[in-house]
């Protein structure tokens, strides 16, 4: 070191610290403890925060897929029926309406969803009869698919 | 850049705006130039061809221009919610300047921040929402007070 007097030693620094911290420190405000005042504590804090909120962009696609499966599970027990029996046989009909579209439905509109429960029972009931009786008997009303596209 | 870290709104209208009639929910937009200065070169062609056509074309808005020494053109619109947005137009042709108006004028003032769902409703069903007895009907019948039978 060259610096031989004291004022000599001062160094000019950068002129924004201030603002980076405050940048930083603002993505942290509503974090508990010292955590969202100290920035040393704060860095860590918020780069943890950032990773879970990269992360929860697909656990919030597979929660939320998951919430209306159970939901729509619990509409069809109501009406005496299974899930996987309401999914298949709505799809066998070509009503494509998705998991999120039917638990709204369950919940906004009871008695859609109990016609949409009765159309897949239904179908389901002449596929029954499609491949148990004897092929005397005609193809029932919901086997009839028409594909527009 | 966290959900619950960023500020959030949820979809609406201003006041049922379009409803009855619409009403153009911007204010007044000032914008700040400077006279000799190459950075206020597009806002002093806009002013020239554009600004008047556009006045009228939007009449609920006001307009002011106001030429001042300053290195960096602005554009700041008010709206009629209180909200004011400003906008550096440095270096920018009037076509652009243009564009940047009819979108300022074509919003409303609501905050520019995440909408937490596309979509919004006042009656969100028709049949009456699900409760454990819609479709368990009441086995006994209405009660109703205790008769003294004699």
């Amino acid at each position: 070191m060259v610096f031989l007097t004291l004022s000599c030693l001062i160094r000019s620094r950068g002129p924004d610290r201030y603002w980076k911290v405050q940048e930083l420190l603002k993505n942290a405000r509503h974090f508990r403890g010292r955590k969202n005042r100290c920035y040393t504590l704060a860095v860590r804090a918020v780069r943890r925060a950032f990773v879970y909120a990269t992360k929860g962009r697909v656990l919030k696609r597979h929660n939320m897929r998951t919430l209306w499966i159970s939901r729509i599970a619990a509409a069809t027990r109501e009406h005496n029926m299974k899930y996987p029996t309401l999914i298949h046989n709505l799809g066998k009909t070509s009503i494509e309406l998705n998991r999120r579209m039917l638990s709204e439905l369950a919940i906004t509109e009871p008695r859609t969803f109990l016609s949409l429960a009765k159309v897949a029972q239904a179908r389901r009931e002449e596929g029954f009869r499609a491949a148990l009786g004897d092929g005397k008997e005609p193809a029932g009303v919901f086997s009839r698919v028409v594909v527009t596209h | 850049m966290t959900s619950r870290g960023t500020a959030s709104r949820f979809l609406q209208s201003v006041l049922r705006n379009g409803v009855g009639r619409y009403v153009g929910q911007l204010k007044r937009v000032s914008i700040v130039f400077s006279k000799n200065g190459q950075s206020s070169l597009g806002i002093r062609e806009f002013i020239e061809e554009g600004v008047v056509d556009y006045a009228t074309k939007n009449p609920g808005t006001v307009v002011y221009v106001t030429p001042s020494p300053c290195r960096i053109p602005r554009i700041v619109a008010e709206y009629m919610n209180g909200n004011v947005r400003e906008k550096t137009v440095t270096s920018k042709t009037s076509k652009e300047i243009s564009e940047i108006l009819t979108q300022m004028a074509n919003q409303s003032g609501l905050d520019i921040i995440r909408i937490r769902k596309p979509f919004h409703t006042d009656n969100p069903s028709i049949q009456g929402q699900w409760h454990p007895f819609t479709h368990r009907p009441p086995s006994i019948g209405p009660i109703k007070p205790r008769t003294l039978e004699d």
